[in-house]
């Protein structure tokens, strides 16, 4: 052992004996391997209220990440119905394009000339020439109504039962899947989604002349020394961030025991950051995410490594595993539904290409030029609740946190390159 | 423009160079085309002008418009025959004027 470092253990050990009765002192405390002291109580606004200019329909009455106990049960068996469909080919031709119930039928099937055959998803099987299939107009109308009485692992949504199309309206639809009889003809080699190239993102997203994420690494520095009502910055503490935080944030999120939940970096922040400045740096809030992006930033090109072995670190981690496959929402989806290759990961939504999990999470958080915004993990989680009809959680909720931590194991490897930029 | 804007041109050149300089500033560039969710107009804010000087002679300025997307990136060469200062300038609809200055070295 070299001298300088012998010299360092034995101050450590004679310091950490001779300290153990408080000192009120104008001194920050040093960075110590005692756990970081964390404030309770909620760490994101209250109520929390979706953001401005997200969609603004209630689904209060569908399955969420907290409450898997709300939706509708599938039904037992295929309805009976009464005679032949009747129904309007022409309606259901603009009902299977209609971009207002989740997307409708074309988001995840190619329909022949439907919706002009623009964009189409491959979601789900081929269906311009089902008419041909022989299928009887009830097997039609129950596939449509809620196709789980003929497959129960099916990923696609129970439009009747969960009250998206009426019956009159899949009585249009049915009537529409029969005229349907010959192969799809594209206006462009790109509307066919089996040949659309996946999108590839080239963009240098550690040019701060590229990637206007970047500036909120200036903006948690200039935090970093700002002082709050404890008489305490950051640098207080972690003087120099950059010799500190070099991989800390590649072993985040953690189970918390104190707090009996997992904590991403945006929480920390909150949590430590309120008992050790004053300040209050709500999730969701600039400075919160200023500071998250920093703090990754300073172990970018670090290999994700979370720890899973405590028992409430497993337990934490089963948990997010199953709210991954948990069916929230309307559309009544699951993260694995849109996410894992076997079902629609690496496959095309409309004109979206579904990302499997794995490269889903060493980005984050990440600029998004369609929002002109930079956006977190968890506000990501809280856009796909919305997105497929369910209300999201606020940001802090310990499911966002277990199922955090079961993505970051997905992507356990993977190189942290914050922020990242992206569509 | 809460953000400082990006600049990026070398601190040295040689005498008669062309150099590179690059500009990026943080700024919706809200085209007051658009309605809000209640149907009204978004007001128009953009940044309308844009110079660059090197000791007060002008080397590059711009008008923007409406159509020019969030965050103007711009991109354009100078001729350096002196040693100085490049300021920056951007103008808001608002009447914000926001500068910035770079200084090189010319040998």
């Amino acid at each position: 052992m070299p001298r300088a470092s012998i010299l360092v253990a034995f101050l450590t050990a004679a310091g950490a004996a001779q300290m153990l009765a408080p000192v009120v002192s104008a001194q920050a405390p040093s960075q110590s391997s005692e756990p970081a002291p964390l404030a309770t109580g909620d760490a994101a606004a209250r109520p929390w209220k979706r953001y401005p200019g997200w969609p603004t329909r209630d689904t209060a009455s569908f399955n969420t990440l907290a409450d898997q106990k709300l939706s509708p049960p599938a039904p037992s068996a295929p309805r009976k119905l009464e005679g032949p469909v009747t129904g309007d080919p022409a309606i259901g031709a603009e009902l299977v394009a209609d971009r207002t119930r989740g997307g409708s039928c074309l988001a995840c099937h190619v329909m022949g000339q439907a919706g002009n055959a623009d964009l189409p998803g491959n979601v789900g099987p081929d269906l311009s020439e089902i008419g041909n299939a022989g299928l009887k107009d009830e097997e039609l109308f129950n596939f449509v109504y809620d196709a789980r009485v003929y497959h129960a692992e099916t990923i696609m949504p129970p439009w009747g039962t969960n009250g998206l199309f009426s019956d009159a309206e899949i009585g249009h639809i049915v009537a529409f899947l029969k005229t349907l009889t010959k192969p799809a003809m594209f206006p462009t080699e790109v509307d066919d989604p089996s040949k659309r190239p996946p999108p590839v993102e080239t963009r240098d997203n550690l040019d701060d002349l590229v990637n206007p994420g970047l500036w909120t690494v200036e903006k948690a520095q200039q935090l970093w020394t700002t002082r709050g009502p404890v008489g305490f910055s950051c640098a207080s503490c972690h003087d120099r961030a950059e010799d500190h935080f070099k991989t800390w944030a590649a072993s985040m999120p953690k189970w918390e025991p104190r707090l009996d939940k997992v904590l991403g970096v945006e929480e920390f922040v909150y949590r430590h950051a309120q008992v050790a400045t004053g300040l209050s740096w709500l999730m969701q809030s600039s400075e919160n995410t200023a500071m998250s992006v920093y703090l990754r930033f300073l172990a970018d090109g670090q290999e994700i490594h979370v720890d899973v072995t405590s028992p409430g670190a497993k337990q934490a981690y089963e948990r997010g595993k199953a709210l991954a496959a948990a069916k929230v929402g309307q559309l009544n989806f699951s993260c694995l539904d849109c996410h894992n290759p076997e079902r629609g990961g690496l496959h095309w939504i409309r004109g979206q290409w579904l990302g499997e999990q794995r490269g889903q999470y060493d980005h984050f958080p990440t600029w998004r030029t369609s929002q002109q915004d930079i956006w977190d993990i968890r506000k990501r989680f809280q856009w796909c609740n919305v997105a497929v009809w369910a209300n999201e959680l606020p940001p802090d909720a310990k499911e966002y946190g277990d199922l955090e931590l079961y993505l970051a194991v997905a992507n356990a490897g993977l190189k942290l390159n914050v922020p990242g930029i992206r569509h | 423009m809460a953000d400082k804007p990006r600049l990026k041109l070398p601190k040295q050149a040689k005498k008669g160079e062309i150099i590179q300089i690059k500009t990026l500033v943080q700024h919706p560039m809200e085209t007051g085309l658009r309605k809000d969710p209640d149907g009204k107009l978004i007001p128009r804010k953009i940044i309308n002008k844009f110079s660059c000087t090197l000791n007060g002679k002008p080397v590059f300025s711009a008008d923007l418009e409406p159509a020019i997307a969030a965050n103007p990136y711009l991109e354009f060469t100078a001729k350096v025959d002196e040693s100085g200062t490049f300021k920056f300038t951007w103008v808001d609809d608002d009447g914000t004027v926001t500068t910035t200055e770079e200084s090189i070295t010319v040998s």
